[in-house]
């Protein structure tokens, strides 16, 4: 559980953790070391330098500007679990943030870490794929920005290249009158989903005028479930549609299987797991 | 654990029969194949460097085709072993005529054990689906740009 020798710098400006970055093919950028620190202890991560970001001051604050909250990639979860301002007006991300692994997990771990790291079953991409967050990517020649479902390629696997970090997560303001929901059932062991469920709602005189609904655990990717999206809008709000709309949790997807859940199993989860996420929602007027 | 698919490639039977059968673009398209070499009639000696997120490996290992059926079928049996774990499976191909594409089905059965697979497990068949989705990707790649 000792992992094998690296060298380590801790920047204090995300210029210096760039040029770090760029002159080190060997380096990994270290956020909150939720995932990669217990991988360097098993030495299937074996980076020869790791660039520390959490002494960089400009990576951690939550900021509202033109219609989006801004958090900054080093926000711990506890911080955007607990932060008035995304409770107010993404309360979706809040909501979300409180799933997360344990409480010691939600103390170190950052959203930029876990978005950038991609897991399949990660609970953030279900929140931030329904708000249609974006993020910024930032490299020595340059910035720009990406939808997070652009941004997620396949599992583990992201549009961030070489040389280049992740530094903001965009998400917009909640419509007035929508209402959220996120609902996981995880396996103990991981705390990992293997079924997560963001759901966002807007309902005018009993009538669904609005709907975004994301799922994670279920593929191999976090993805929006627009087949259920399609299905909502339009319909009166209300147990019998809500099952209806579930049913296409995961059309079109390839469900994953592992010791603890099968692929059947999944699907049927997924469905489940949505139907109850939009009653959550619904109920939480 | 088990591998099912099929792959529409968009090339002639013959065609695809050959590049599967290729050493040259079997290492050209193999997701992080470094080397490999024949020893024997129908006999491969292969270098894998596997890259997934953070986890590096370098796998070495060997690969047999047996009961070639051209332009038909084969069957495969692999075996790898790295510091971070090991690899040992085997599986069929099938290739079917279907209008303008090549059908490619694919059935095997993939056994992963080490440290990679205590820890990893949870992402094992995502990662094997991955993997075999960049292999179709690259060799179809491989194939159309040669025409």
């Amino acid at each position: 559980m000792i992992p094998a020798r690296f060298e380590y710098s801790a920047p204090e400006t995300l210029s210096e953790a760039l040029r770090l970055l760029g002159s080190d093919g060997e380096a990994k950028v270290l956020a909150g070391g939720q995932s990669l620190v217990p991988m360097m202890k098993f030495r299937l991560a074996q980076p020869g330098h790791l660039i520390d970001l959490a002494r960089i001051p400009d990576l951690n604050f939550v900021a509202e500007e033109n219609g989006a909250i801004r958090i900054g990639a080093m926000t711990t979860h506890n911080q955007v679990e607990t932060s008035a301002l995304i409770r107010e007006k993404c309360p979706l991300l809040a909501k979300t943030a409180a799933h997360i692994g344990d409480v010691q997990v939600r103390n170190r771990g950052t959203i930029g870490g876990s978005v950038v790291h991609a897991d399949p079953a990660a609970d953030y991409p279900a929140a931030l794929l329904a708000m249609e967050a974006k993020v910024k990517l930032v490299s020595a020649s340059g910035e720009r920005m990406a939808g997070l479902d652009e941004f997620l390629v396949d599992a583990l696997t992201t549009l961030l290249e070489e040389g280049e970090i992740l530094t903001e997560v965009h998400v917009p303001l909640e419509r007035a009158g929508v209402l959220t929901a996120y609902r996981t059932l995880v396996q103990p062991a991981s705390g990992f989903a293997m079924a997560g469920v963001g759901v966002r709602l807007g309902v005018e005189n009993g009538t669904i005028t609005f709907a975004r609904v994301a799922l994670t655990g279920v593929g191999s990717k976090p993805y929006r479930a627009t087949a259920v999206e399609q299905a909502l809008v339009g319909q009166g709000a209300g147990a019998e549609t809500f099952a209806a709309a579930a049913a296409h949790a995961t059309d079109g997807v390839d469900a994953l299987s592992d010791m603890h859940a099968s692929a059947e199993y999944r699907v049927n989860l997924a469905a489940v797991q949505v139907r109850r996420a939009l009653e959550d929602a619904a109920g939480s007027a | 654990m088990k591998l099912k698919g099929t792959y529409a490639m968009p090339a002639p039977r013959d065609e695809v029969w050959a590049a599967l059968l290729d050493p040259a673009v079997l290492a050209r398209t193999l997701p992080g194949c470094k080397s490999l070499q024949e020893t024997g009639p129908d006999e491969y000696a292969m270098q894998m460097s596997l890259v997934i997120s953070s986890v590096k490996g370098l796998f070495e290992g060997k690969v047999r085709i047996m009961d070639q059926q051209p332009p038909e079928s084969y069957r495969i049996e692999v075996e790898g072993r790295g510091k971070i774990g090991f690899v040992n499976g085997g599986g069929a191909f099938l290739l079917k005529d279907a209008g303008d594409v090549t059908d490619i089905d694919y059935e095997g059965e993939v056994k992963v054990g080490g440290m990679i697979a205590s820890v990893g497990q949870r992402l094992m068949d995502m990662t094997s689906k991955m993997m075999i989705k960049r292999f179709f990707t690259a060799l179809e790649d491989e194939i159309t740009e040669r025409e």
